[in-house]
């Protein structure tokens, strides 16, 4: 049922003999008929000097050094390297050619395809149905065993799934066509988008050059400006005093954002942190009576059974998000104050925060001062006595504030340059194909989990109890691996040959372990689909996975080509 | 690392550290005086039995302790000292805590141990013996004597007149009597007195500290009886080598453990236990105890058997001694002198006195049996992992085996497999289809053996602890309620196998009906039964814990693994109606954890070794001296079981492997995959000539399993079971022969060796297996083992059987033709024999068997097939069964020149008529440089059953 390209290549081989259709010795393929003719006697086929009687044939009883005179028994199944040798098993003589041509017992398998079995099959008692529909292999009845001609079923059963298999592999071809075509198309946008993003940058480049020639003109006015008198200093004072408070809740606006980061990421990690160590204290082995162990064990109870501090408390995570919306949003309009130069409300001026929102205000009142303090000492917020840049006229600070909008604007779009960039030469594998499935998700089950790949992105493990998700890592690089497995008869596996492999690394951590590691195997199927997730070693993950868009990467048009020869080769393994 | 700190050492252990300072004071007394005697007028000799009472003397008493001996005198020539307490016997003492134990000394080993070769000599007699003494003359031709002698009570065992084994020469023998505990008032002391005082109870009073209660890694043993620990020292004049004592990672031959060099400073100890990386060249205890020591000396083997179940240590000194002290070591000779003492228990010892080591092996298998006749299937190679982890990995590795071509036979599953590590159920997400997984092996006859260990998960709505716990099933603390302890599955209950009802039970478990989804083809692995307890003191069970009939754990710990293994062999004789009809089929069990006896039933691995080249050599010694202890069939897991082998040294282990009697490949579930097809080229082209190697001498390898069966013989032999008379051989251990082939393998165990130096100890010659080079003894011969060749070499004088067409399992080869290899000396006979039968039933005890003794005869130079057999009613059926079997090539290894131009030989079949001699072609071949010439009959077609020879003149 499997190795169907070989099946297909045999047959075609029996054909190429017909005509030459004599009697053949009891498993010799057509290929090998022309040595068996002479009926008075035979010569080894690697070793011509040595000529047996006819009836030495099939004796079972191994006379040729190379094992020909046996076609049809085990007798010669011991010549392998595979097998211990010694000089009377193997006759290792200089003179001697031990040569192994013949490929294995010979099924005719009429009703199905032909093919070779292994010598040491060959009446052991078992009826190798999947190479030897016809049974043919079990002619002596070693044991009483009696293999029936299975062939007719076998074969209309091959056959049925052959055409399913021949349809599914026509789709395949087309649905990688689709993919490549639909990947080509998002390397056109891409290719598209770096070309607007040139465009722009170059524009945003100008402005950005406009606007520093403005800045420098608006500093020199302004200077100007300041030398010619004293009118509005009051109203300036306080202008640059709301500009400083400005400043500082700007700073401390995104001090805030960023320390919030941090906390997330912290609070990630302590939570990644405990379930590890849940975990252990799970599974750990007190039979290895490791002190160093039990200590952990006992340390991580106590620190179960404490009380938790109020981190990521909700409330307080609103605050936090209220706080860091933009200005305008809680209400404030600092123009309005730096904007009324002729106002002197001094005491305005002191009493700001009455002007805050709500949750701004009393938040700011009993904890801004603090997390300053703290963000100052731990070298997170910087010493705002050295900023002596508070005293600047509105007009340049405007004009400075365009310049660096425009300035980010311009590196954003260099960012993003890169990065698109940096996409298009990505190794999106052949064609590109893989940027078609790029954040394509698919999913099995396998036992208490189920598996997840997203291509190009990473795999996940999911207990379907609930639970944690683990990373099982992150797509890093493609490789070609040789793989060689039995291809099942739906055609869906990895056969033999080169194949593309995604690697997933860096995935988390294993106790006792490496990092989570991936190997995604990819074979050619109808659909992305997971057929087989086995976990090699501790924590090293191989998925088998088919997909179209691999097919014919092979060098083997219809996919896998799992079957190309193997049948006819695997007896070779003994040469 | 070993965790030493988990494990007692002698000072730790109260009655060890008791007897140690026992023998301290006997030794340093000059005139030390063992305290007891036979008294010589209840001495009475009947039927074979000598009976009388031992009398101890107690310093401030003026009451004797009285002690009833028995000596046994056996017809096959063994001896067996027994000596018991006449107060705990008659139950005359109290015991503390108000302790349910039994006030018996523990006197039910043998019913565990001993199965035949009871029956007492008839011929043995008193004879009449120097005044203070009795001479009793028994054993095979009367040349047996035992010379008891009264006062103080001592044995000399003589053989042919020469004293071979001394009871009680140094006088440590020690029966702790029971005593009540007295609580003493604190003394005030006076200034001034106190060293008076000190001075004065020294001399009155023992150390008591360990006597009533012992603490150990924080528990504490109630001690209910008090101190009870036997003990005796056994000599053996002119012996310089003692083997046996397994289980214990160290050399074959004994070492020291107090005093000289190499000593150990600990007594090797007994005491079964769970012990995590354990470490080489120790006495340290390990998972099983075969209490049976044989000394060697040129020419003569003999042999005790300490026969007791509780915490034993033996401690070993040898010593010089000198026929004349002015002959400056001419015929001075080293005495081996060895001190025995257990926890509690009865006083009983076997004395063997050879004077071959077949002799003793012979003896000491009839008192406990021979070694399982095992299903031919576990002499095949056996693939394990800690886990595959699905049945898809199952049958995939299965898969995988085949198309790389590796023969194979079983394939395992531990824990892993379970339900939450429930025995008797399977995981429903990994292990959904565990009857079709059973199948797809059972189609190359393949097996599965699934892991089952004695500790019952303690869950709700789990059938197995519901009936264990209303049926009361389970092992008990010392307050008589169920014991509860830590292993696998956390919180965990005991089933008690010393109660005939929970073996009976445990045994029906595992009928196809009851544990579900299990086939025909799935076989049993008992782990953990020492008992492993993970919060248990020595991770095993307290102490004072009460088996079944209130016997306390102290007095069976080490028979607890065995007692399981007993209740799952009962389990798999029959699971079925259909299988009971038929008559049964031959268990397989694999234990870690063992007793003498045990080997009836399984087989034994040596535990979780490393993964490291002194794990691998040290696993030689280890089997050779199970094999030596009575228990051949042994295996070290190849590959080392914890951490990563090399490719070289994985390589290297399947070579070795493929030599261990019980050959099974296992792994970590921590460490990389490592079945044999994912090593790579060469790697994985070597092992598989190693295991059809394996698979090529099966033949050979199930005639020595069948000789160790009924004889007790090792399969794998150490070199002085082989060659007791060169005393140059006894110590060696890295080299052995298999059963009777004259096939000596000394795997390598050196990474990069390239080349083995093997001791040959005598004139034959030595032929390499695989190119025919020629070496002679006696002395050390370099033999070349690149990567690909494992050192074996074949004995001249030797005829041995192969099967050499490449099979997918054993089973596959049933009906395969046998090669015979037939290996001449320059002069002189060749002998082999084969035994075989169909591998898996019983009724090779009905007569289905074939043994064939070949002879070749150097005089007419002919070899003959002779029936070795015993025919019983189903021998008809089974020889036409195997009719078609043939003979299919004799290769004859220094085959002589002077047949150089034959062509025939004549071959005379039995049955056949009186002039049906037939012609049968051969062909002589010569090697030259070095190596030997050889011959073959091609095809003599002779059925393997049948008598025939072969004239080559």
């Amino acid at each position: 049922m499997r190795h169907t390209g070989a099946l297909l290549c045999l047959g075609a081989a029996s054909v190429a003999y017909a005509a030459s259709d004599s009697p053949r010795p009891r498993g010799v393929g057509p290929e090998f008929a022309k040595f068996y003719k002479d009926s008075n006697a035979f010569t080894c086929i690697s070793n011509p000097s040595i000529t047996l009687l006819p009836s030495q044939v099939n004796d079972d009883y191994c006379d040729c050094p190379d094992g020909s005179d046996e076609p049809g028994t085990a007798a010669c199944a011991h010549l392998s390297t595979l097998s211990p040798s010694t000089p009377a098993n193997v006759a290792a003589h200089d003179s001697v050619n031990a040569t192994i041509v013949l490929p294995g017992f010979y099924c005719k398998n009429k009703g199905h395809q032909p093919s070779y079995l292994h010598f040491g099959n060959v009446n052991d008692g078992v009826c190798d149905y999947e190479l030897c529909c016809d049974g043919s292999d079990e002619w002596e009845g070693v044991g009483g065993v009696k293999c029936e001609d299975r062939c007719k079923e076998i074969g209309k059963e091959w056959r049925k799934m052959d055409e399913a298999r021949q349809r599914s592999m026509g789709n395949a071809v087309k649905r990688r066509k689709e993919l490549v075509t639909e990947a080509g198309r998002l390397r056109k946008e891409v290719e598209d988008r770096v070309q607007t993003l040139h465009t722009q940058i170059q524009g945003a480049e100008k402005h950005v050059a406009d606007l520093e020639r403005e800045l420098e003109d608006v500093q020199r006015r302004e200077k100007g400006k300041v030398v010619k008198g004293n009118v509005g200093e009051k109203a300036g004072k306080l202008g640059v005093l709301v500009g400083l408070a400005r400043q500082r809740i700007d700073e401390l606006k995104e001090n805030l954002i960023r320390t919030k980061g941090e906390r997330n990421s912290a609070k990630e990690r302590m939570e990644e942190l405990e379930a590890i160590l849940s975990t252990f204290k799970e599974e750990y082995n007190p039979n290895f009576n490791d002190e160093g162990v039990k200590r952990a064990v006992r340390a991580w109870e106590n620190y179960v059974a404490k009380d938790k501090p109020t981190v990521g408390d909700a409330a307080h995570d609103r605050d936090i998000d209220e706080i860091v919306k933009s200005d305008e949003e809680n209400g404030i309009n600092w123009d309005e104050y730096t904007g009324q130069e002729e106002e002197s409300d001094v005491d305005l001026l002191y009493d700001f925060e009455a002007y805050l929102p709500v949750p701004f205000r009393t938040w700011l009142d009993q904890k801004l001062r603090d997390l300053r303090i703290m963000l100052v000492e731990n070298g997170i917020l910087a010493d705002l006595s050295t900023d002596s840049s508070g005293s600047e006229p509105k007009a340049v600070a405007e004009a400075r504030n365009r310049l660096s909008a425009a300035q980010d604007e311009l590196k954003n779009a260099q960012n993003g340059l890169n990065s698109h960039n940096e996409d298009l030469n990505k190794d999106y594998g052949p064609s590109d194909v893989f940027r078609a499935l790029k954040d394509t998700c698919i999913s099995t089950d396998s036992g208490e989990y189920t598996y997840e790949l997203c291509f190009m992105g990473r795999t996940t493990q999911k207990p379907k109890k609930g639970g944690g998700h683990t990373n099982m890592g992150s797509y890093n690089r493609l490789e070609t691996i040789h793989v060689d497995e039995d291809l099942p008869a739906d055609g869906r596996g990895l056969g033999k040959g080169d194949r593309i492999a995604m690697k997933h690394e860096g995935g988390q951590h294993c106790w006792n372990g490496p990092n989570r590691s991936t190997t995604v195997v990819l074979a050619c199927a109808e659909k992305e689909e997971i057929w087989k997730i086995v976990e090699e070693e501790k924590c090293v993950y191989r998925m088998e996975v088919g997909t179209p868009a691999v097919c014919g990467l092979d060098g083997n048009g219809s996919g896998n080509g799992g079957g190309d020869g193997e049948a006819k080769k695997s007896p070779r393994d003994e040469l | 690392m070993v965790k030493h700190e988990n494990f007692k050492t002698c000072d730790q252990s109260g009655f060890c550290r008791r007897n140690r300072a026992y023998a301290d004071t006997a030794s340093s007394v000059s005139s030390w005086d063992s305290p007891y005697r036979l008294d010589s007028a209840s001495i009475a000799f009947k039927d074979g039995k000598l009976t009388g009472t031992i009398l101890k003397s107690v310093a401030n008493s003026d009451h004797a302790v009285r002690l009833p001996v028995t000596i046994t005198f056996l017809e096959s020539g063994t001896a067996r000292v027994t000596v018991d307490e006449e107060k705990r016997q008659k139950g005359e003492i109290e015991l503390r805590h108000d302790s349910k134990a039994k006030k018996e000394r523990y006197n039910e080993v043998e019913d565990w141990v001993i199965v035949g070769g009871t029956q007492v000599s008839k011929g043995a007699a008193v004879s009449k013996g120097e005044a203070g003494s009795t001479k009793v003359v028994y054993g095979p031709g009367s040349k047996f004597e035992a010379v008891i002698t009264h006062a103080p009570f001592g044995i000399e065992f003589r053989r042919d007149g020469e004293v071979q084994i001394k009871l009680n020469e140094r006088g440590l023998l020690n029966m702790e009597h029971w005593r009540a505990k007295v609580d003493k008032p604190a003394e005030e002391k006076k200034e001034g007195e106190e060293a008076v005082v000190e001075e004065a109870s020294k001399e009155v009073t023992e150390d008591e500290s360990t006597w009533w209660e012992e603490t150990f890694g924080g528990n504490t043993d109630s001690k209910p009886r008090g101190p009870e620990s036997v003990a005796l020292d056994i000599t053996f004049p002119g012996y310089e080598h003692v083997v046996g004592l397994a289980e214990h990672a160290g050399p074959l031959s004994l070492r020291q453990t107090r005093g000289g060099d190499d000593s150990y400073t600990e007594p090797y100890r007994f005491y079964n236990a769970d012990v995590f990386e354990y470490e080489m060249d120790s006495p340290m205890t390990l998972y099983g105890s075969i209490p049976f020591m044989q000394a060697v000396k040129k020419d003569s083997v003999v042999g005790v058997f300490w026969m007791n179940a509780a915490e034993t240590w033996v401690d070993i000194v040898k010593g010089k001694t000198s026929a004349n002290p002015l002959s400056l070591g001419i015929g001075s000779q080293t005495t081996t002198q060895t001190h025995w003492f257990s926890e509690s228990g009865l006083l009983d010892v076997f004395v063997f006195l050879g004077p071959t080591p077949h002799d003793v092996m012979k003896s000491y298998s009839e008192l406990t049996g021979g070694s399982q006749l095992p299903a031919e299937f576990s002499l095949g190679a056996h693939q394990c992992r800690w886990n595959y982890v699905t049945d898809e990995d199952v049958k995939d590795v299965d898969r995988k085996m085949d198309k790389h071509r590796i023969p194979y036979d079983v394939i395992w599953l531990d824990i892993e497999y379970t339900d939450g590590k429930k025995y008797f159920t399977w995981d429903p997400d990994t292990f959904p289809d565990p009857l079709g997984m059973q199948k797809q092996l059972d189609e190359h006859d393949r097996k599965l053996v699934a892991i089952i260990d004695p500790h019952i998960k303690n869950e709700a709505n789990y059938w197995v602890v519901d009936e264990l716990k209303s049926k009361d099933l389970a092992v008990h603390n010392k307050d008589d309620n169920i014991y509860e302890g830590w292993c696998w599955p956390g919180s965990s209950y005991w089933i008690d196998a010393f109660g005939a009802n929970a073996r009976k039970w445990w045994a029906t478990l595992f009928q196809y009906t009851k544990f579900p989804s299990s086939a025909p083809n799935l076989w049993l692995w008992n782990d953990m039964n020492e008992p492993s307890v993970f919060n248990g003191p020595e991770t095993t069970m307290p102490k004072d814990n009460l088996h079944s009939g209130n016997w306390e754990h102290r007095d069976v710990h080490n028979l607890n693994g065995m007692t399981l293994v007993n209740a799952t062999y009962e389990g798999l004789l029959a699971r079925s109606k259909e299988e009971e009809k038929a008559g049964g089929r031959r268990p397989f069990v694999l234990t870690r954890s063992f007793f003498a006896g045990s080997q009836r039933m399984g087989a034994m691995w040596t535990g979780d070794n490393q993964a490291e080249w002194s794990h691998l050599k040290a696993s030689i010694p280890m089997v050779l001296s199970m094999g030596a202890s009575g228990f051949p069939f042994a295996g070290a897991d190849i590959g080392g079981f914890f951490g990563n082998p090399s490719k070289e040294l994985l390589t290297r282990w399947y070579q070795a492997g493929a030599f261990y009697p019980f050959s099974r490949a296992h792994a970590h579930i921590d460490t990389r995959r490592r079945e044999p097809y994912l090593a790579g080229e060469p790697y994985t082209g070597i092992i598989t000539q190693a295991q059809r190697l394996r698979y090529s001498l099966l033949p050979s390898w199930y005639t020595a399993f069948y000789h160790a069966s009924e004889s007790g013989t090792p399969v794998v032999k150490p070199m002085y079971f082989a060659f007791p008379g060169d005393e140059k051989a006894f110590a060696i251990d890295d080299q052995f022969l298999l059963g009777s082939t004259g096939l000596l393998a000394k795997p390598v165990t050196e990474e990069g060796a390239t080349s083995v130096d093997i001791y040959l100890s005598d004139k034959e010659k030595y032929f390499d297996y695989f190119d025919y080079t020629v070496y002679s003894g006696p002395g050390h011969v370099t033999v070349q083992a690149p990567l690909d060749r494992i050192p074996l070499i074949m004995r001249a004088g030797h005829i041995f059987p192969r099967r050499d067409r490449p099979r997918r399992s054993s089973g596959l080869m049933k009906f395969d033709p046998f090669t015979l290899v037939l290996v001449l000396g320059d002069s002189g006979d060749a002998e082999g024999d084969l035994y075989l039968d169909d591998g898996e039933s019983f009724e090779y005890q009905d007569g289905a068997y074939i043994h064939r003794k070949f002879h070749y005869d150097a005089a007419t130079q002919s070899l003959s097939s002779e029936d070795l057999s015993t025919p019983g009613k189903k021998t008809k059926a089974y020889l036409k069964a195997m009719e078609k079997v043939r003979v299919e090539k004799v290769v004859i290894v220094n085959a002589p020149v002077s047949w150089k131009s034959k062509t025939e030989v004549e071959l005379a079949e039995e049955g056949g008529s009186a002039s049906g001699k037939r012609r049968v072609p051969m062909s002589w071949q010569e090697e030259g440089s070095g190596k030997a010439n050889w011959a073959i009959v091609r095809d003599p077609g002779v059925g393997i059953g049948k008598g025939w020879s072969i004239t080559f003149d």
